[in-house]
């Protein structure tokens, strides 16, 4: 009879007080997964003042080194960049997206069968948007699927709910990429769908898959995977294929969110 | 509305505890599912208004940090809880044992139910199964090795809120 009458009251409640009764629940689990967080960043800075002189001179040494090619890695892309703006205006073509880089650490991570998330401790109060591409130096990390108040939830490129279009390197067709399978003790998988029947990779020469920039969430250009396998779909009109993600995905703790300049 | 009150302080540290567990293993592609415990004590050893109200509290806390539609795991929680609680008088309830065979039961049939409603949303669902079978596996193992301190967790719990309800009750 309560049973019942629970699930009667909760067919019929309003679709606002569900939504404000789950922000509600979501803001009470928020703190505890922050604040475990922190604690495991100051666990890593405590562990990190155990190293040795030596060792740090070492690492600053190789930073000191990293940062003179990044450097010049900055003034050949701003030279790059002026070159574009310059062809863009005389071709006259739409001004492209343009993005601020919001650094956030993952504070919890959700890795099930069903669905890959994972939580990241800037929300609103960076003005992070629902819809927002999440990269790493990898590639795409996923997109921002709700916003909360000072955490955002990212569903992964793993998660079977997340489509994107996507090109294979080299190409410029769209073909259709999905999240798929997540492996036991393996890196996760993804599908692609409507491949044209001139593309041939397999797990010895797989080639890579990158974001079309089609649909207006991910630039183009950004590494999605790497597909392993390609076989004729059902109707022979496309062909269908596997593509094998970066298994560094499963161990991140610091992804940058992509706010566009000018949302809407 | 003590017991209620105390039992979901117990199942707030519980899914704070099961997620840093699921957080720290994403990197060896294993999740540990818990439902049964967000169940099990409420539905056998509390009276049923105060465990049900307690189960279906879990059951949102659960509902607003998954990609499900909002009221799935309590649904879930309250029905698993309304079978359990009129099956109660038939069991040895004090045993531990008794209540951690309970709970493993509980919570295969509550992943195999959420297993089947999640299915449709994969591509090619048949090849999901491997990774379910094996992250149940390993939640069995993880809610057996728990249980026993849980409902210790919970009894004292509500010893110390002064809320432990009678036998008769």
């Amino acid at each position: 009879m309560t049973l019942g009458l629970a699930l009667a009251v909760w067919l019929v409640a309003p679709l606002a007080l569900r939504t404000f009764t789950r922000a509600s629940f979501f803001e009470m689990t928020a703190p505890v997964a922050a604040t475990a967080s922190y604690v495991g960043d100051l666990q890593r800075f405590w562990a990190l003042r155990l190293h040795s002189r030596e060792a740090l001179i070492e690492a600053g040494r190789d930073q000191a080194r990293l940062d003179a090619s990044y450097a010049l890695s900055v003034q050949r892309s701003a030279a790059l960049e002026a070159e574009v703006s310059r062809l863009e205006a005389l071709l006259r073509m739409p001004a492209p997206d343009h993005f601020r880089l919001e650094h956030a650490r993952v504070a919890e991570r959700d890795f099930s069968g069903w669905w890959q998330r994972m939580v990241i401790r800037k929300g609103a109060d960076f003005g992070i948007p629902v819809g927002a591409p999440v990269v790493f130096s990898g590639g795409v990390v996923g997109r921002v699927s709700e916003v909360h108040a000072y955490t955002s939830v990212v569903q992964l490129i793993s998660d079977p709910g997340l489509r994107i279009a996507a090109v294979v390197e080299g190409d410029t067709r769209p073909i259709s990429y999905q999240g798929a399978e997540n492996q036991v003790f393996g890196p996760a998988r993804g599908v692609i769908e409507f491949v044209p029947l001139d593309v041939y990779a397999n797990a010895s020469e797989p080639k890579l898959l990158a974001t079309s920039g089609l649909g207006g969430v991910y630039p183009a250009g950004l590494t999605i995977g790497r597909i392993v396998h390609v076989e004729s779909s059902e109707d022979g009109l496309f062909r269908t294929g596997e593509v094998e993600l970066d298994p560094r995905l499963a161990e991140l703790t610091e992804v940058t969110v992509l706010v566009p300049s000018n949302p809407g | 509305m003590r017991v209620a009150a105390v039992l979901f302080l117990t199942l707030y540290l519980l899914r704070a505890l099961v997620a840093e567990a699921n957080s720290a293993l994403s990197g060896l592609h294993v999740w540990l599912f818990a439902g049964g415990l967000f169940v099990g004590y409420s539905a056998l050893m509390v009276p049923f208004s105060q465990g049900f109200a307690a189960s279906v509290l879990g059951g949102l806390l659960c509902d607003s940090v998954a990609p499900v539609p909002f009221g799935t795991h309590a649904a879930l929680f309250g029905t698993a809880h309304a079978a359990v609680y009129n099956l109660r008088e038939r069991l040895q309830r004090d045993e531990t044992l008794v209540r951690v065979v309970v709970v493993l039961l509980l919570n295969m049939a509550l992943f195999l139910a959420l297993s089947l409603l999640r299915i449709r949303h994969v591509p090619a669902g048949a090849t999901v199964w491997p990774r379910l079978l094996s992250d149940l596996v390993w939640s069995q193992a993880a809610v057996a090795a728990a249980a026993p301190w849980f409902f210790a967790l919970q009894l004292r719990s509500l010893e110390l809120g002064r809320a432990v309800p009678s036998r008769s009750a």
